[in-house]
């Protein structure tokens, strides 16, 4: 890395003496979509934007990554980096930033980049790079949807197990001026891609889904004029219940198709090749379902390392890196209905008023681990209360931000205190009303506070690195995590932390399940 | 039509318990909640040991629900006055002794903090005029 940037002022003080070296980089070209038309809609207005983009995130992002900008044009940029990890992280970092910010303004004024990420031999000068690797990243770029980085195989296969993220294959692509196809893949690490996703894929079903019942309507219409004589009682049982059809079928499949994409995906996708990890993790959620019990849905995640904590707060302080072994994770916290499961096998104190759908409140720690110990007896599986450095690592779903979504807090992402329309209530939202993180998990910050098998400690000094609880003997209080639909948004932050008395029930405190692998 | 409004009656009669347990319990009206200490003005220098007195009534676990008693809650820097109708808020300012605590160790951050001792019963509620200490100033150095 000292290498690249020393290029520049050394080739400028002293004659080259070998004009054009040659290395291996990982190239990372953007641009801005749409930039002649923002042009054209406010001229200085997009231009000083884009600079200060340039300014506050590109160069700043380029910087922290180790990475050397070659180049700025009108409207994108062309950076080199040692490391495709730190290449790609800082793509994602890019992007993510930039969803942040467009989130104020109206859809037509939002700056979205597009980003390519290709591995080449590539060769440098002062002020340029030059080969067919920049070209290539130029074409990924070019071919990346708004807001997408779009990475070569050649990087793909550098940062497949060590960068947590989704990876959609696109395949083989033949780029523009480029002879052999290039194997390209998407990277999925930020909510806003998936929605667009989403969105399209519930855009075609809409469309299928009305002409299927054109097609039905027209049937019936037919099928009445036919069958004058008798028609009164035949059609209108057909006719009106297709008012009621489409709503359900567009919903559930749309977001069948789409949610479980962002969490599952990017685990399982990336440890299939690491049998270490993935043979562990992935089997038990669903495989072996008990006769009896409903087991809370759970999502495997592969494990990492990640910087634990914040500068927000005393609490979260000192920032450390911790190492994540695989684990799964509930997907939502235990419900009303899961938890009476065990009230009503006298094994939990009490049973839960409210949804079914909602998730259990006013539960102690205490209370909590009497469920996990009833649901690992009956079900013979390793399920227990999570550590706080993993739920911290699946709230953060790959992100370093303030949320899992960036570092501005964006209304409808986490059901808090006046973060919404919707007025506060008695009762936490319903489970799966929001949208979930990237790893695919709900309400991970706001919702209900949640509890940890970890001690409370009133900061990160001494605190364990390798992803296990922090406990002593018989502690009088206990952490939790998330934040609830009582808190402001400050207390849905991914590393926000508290501690409570460990066996005393406050309305606004649940949980969630966790499981180690099983050993072999 | 009257078996109707009686069933309704008496429904109605049969929650007006349940609805009082829940919030807005009654405490003897020469109930007083204070600090031992800190005094009112105090300045203070890192870390302290806070400890709250009551009088005339009994502390006890949260979720324990016997009469005349409750359990302490410490609002640091809280303006909105308590709200009868709601569990006492937790979070950074609202700090909970639902084990019946009646001294903690408190870290602020250099400055001036304001403090006040707020009893909640059972399930966390205010009492109905709530119990509450004088609101005291302490400065941390």
């Amino acid at each position: 890395m000292a290498e690249i940037r020393n290029i520049k002022p050394g080739r400028t003080a002293e004659p080259p003496r070998e004009p054009r070296p040659r290395r291996l980089a990982a190239i990372v070209a953007g641009d801005i979509s749409g930039y002649s038309r923002l042009m054209q809609i406010d001229e200085e207005g997009t231009h000083n934007r884009v600079k200060r983009i340039e300014r506050d995130v590109i160069e700043p992002g380029i910087i922290e990554h180790h990475g050397k900008l070659v180049k700025t044009t009108g409207d994108g940029f062309i950076a080199i980096f040692d490391s495709p990890v730190e290449a790609v992280r800082c793509s994602i970092v890019i992007q993510q930033n930039l969803v942040g910010r467009n989130t104020s303004l109206p859809k037509h004024h939002w700056i979205e980049y597009r980003i390519g990420v290709n591995l080449g031999d590539v060769i440098i000068e002062t002020d340029d790079v030059y080969g067919d690797g920049v070209n290539i990243a130029t074409r990924l770029e070019g071919i990346a949807y708004p807001g997408q980085v779009y990475i070569s195989g050649g990087i793909y296969e550098q940062i497949k197990h060590k960068l947590v993220c989704g990876y959609e294959a696109l395949g083989d692509r033949k780029v523009k001026n480029i002879t052999d196809p290039v194997r390209v893949y998407r990277v999925l690490p930020d909510p806003s891609a998936l929605q667009e996703n989403r969105k399209r894929r519930e855009g075609i079903l809409i469309v299928f889904l009305s002409l299927a019942l054109l097609i039905i309507g027209a049937g019936t219409l037919w099928y009445m004029l036919v069958q004058a004589r008798k028609p009164v009682n035949q059609a209108s049982a057909p006719v009106s219940s297709p008012a009621e059809v489409p709503k359900a079928p567009t919903a559930a499949p749309a977001q069948q198709q789409a949610t479980p994409r962002p969490g599952p995906s990017p685990a399982p996708k990336q440890a299939a090749p690491l049998p270490q990890s993935a043979s562990p993790a992935a089997p038990q959620p669903n495989t072996q379902p008990a006769p009896s019990v409903r087991e809370p849905e759970m999502i495997p995640l592969r494990g990492g390392s990640f910087a634990m904590g914040s500068n927000d707060d005393v609490s979260e302080k000192p920032v450390h890196q911790v190492t994540i072994k695989p684990f799964a994770i509930g997907k939502s916290p235990v419900s009303v209905q899961e938890w009476n499961a065990c009230a009503a096998a006298k094994a939990c104190a009490f049973m839960a008023a409210g949804k079914d759908d909602a998730p259990v409140t006013n539960v102690s720690w205490s209370d909590a681990r009497q469920y996990v110990a009833w649901l690992a007896e009956t079900t013979r599986k390793p399920y227990r209360l999570p550590t706080e450095a993993e739920w911290e690592y699946a709230a953060r779903g790959g992100t370093q931000t303030k949320y899992w979504w960036g570092d501005q807090f964006q209304p409808g992402m986490a059901s808090c205190k006046n973060c919404s329309d919707i007025p506060s209530t008695d009762q936490p939202p319903s489970i799966g009303t929001l949208k979930p993180n990237p790893f695919g998990l709900f309400d991970m910050g706001g919702g209900v506070d949640q509890w940890m098998e970890d001690c409370w400690h009133k900061n990160y000094l001494g605190a364990p690195v390798d992803g296990s609880a922090w406990v002593e003997n018989e502690c009088p209080s206990h952490v939790i995590r998330s934040g609830s639909w009582k808190n402001d948004s400050r207390s849905a932050r991914s590393s926000y932390r508290d501690g409570y008395d460990t066996n005393v029930r406050y309305p606004t405190h649940g949980f969630r399940v966790a499981s180690s692998p099983r050993e072999r | 039509m009257k078996f109707v409004q009686r069933i309704a009656l008496s429904a109605v009669l049969a929650c007006l318990p349940i609805a009082a347990l829940a919030q807005g319990k009654s405490a003897p009206k020469d109930a007083l909640l204070y600090f031992v200490w800190p005094q009112n003005g105090t300045t203070i220098k890192g870390g302290f040991w806070c400890r709250f007195g009551l009088r005339n009534m009994g502390v006890t676990h949260a979720g324990d629900n016997y009469p005349n008693s409750g359990h302490h809650h410490l609002l640091i820097d809280v303006n909105e006055p308590p709200n009868p109708t709601e569990p006492i808020p937790q979070d950074k300012s609202h700090l909970h002794f639902g084990a019946g605590q009646t001294e903690a160790r408190i870290e602020l951050p250099p400055g001036k903090h304001t403090l006040q001792l707020l009893l909640g019963d059972a399930g966390h509620y205010p009492f109905n005029p709530p119990v509450v200490s004088e609101k005291i100033t302490v400065s941390i150095r």
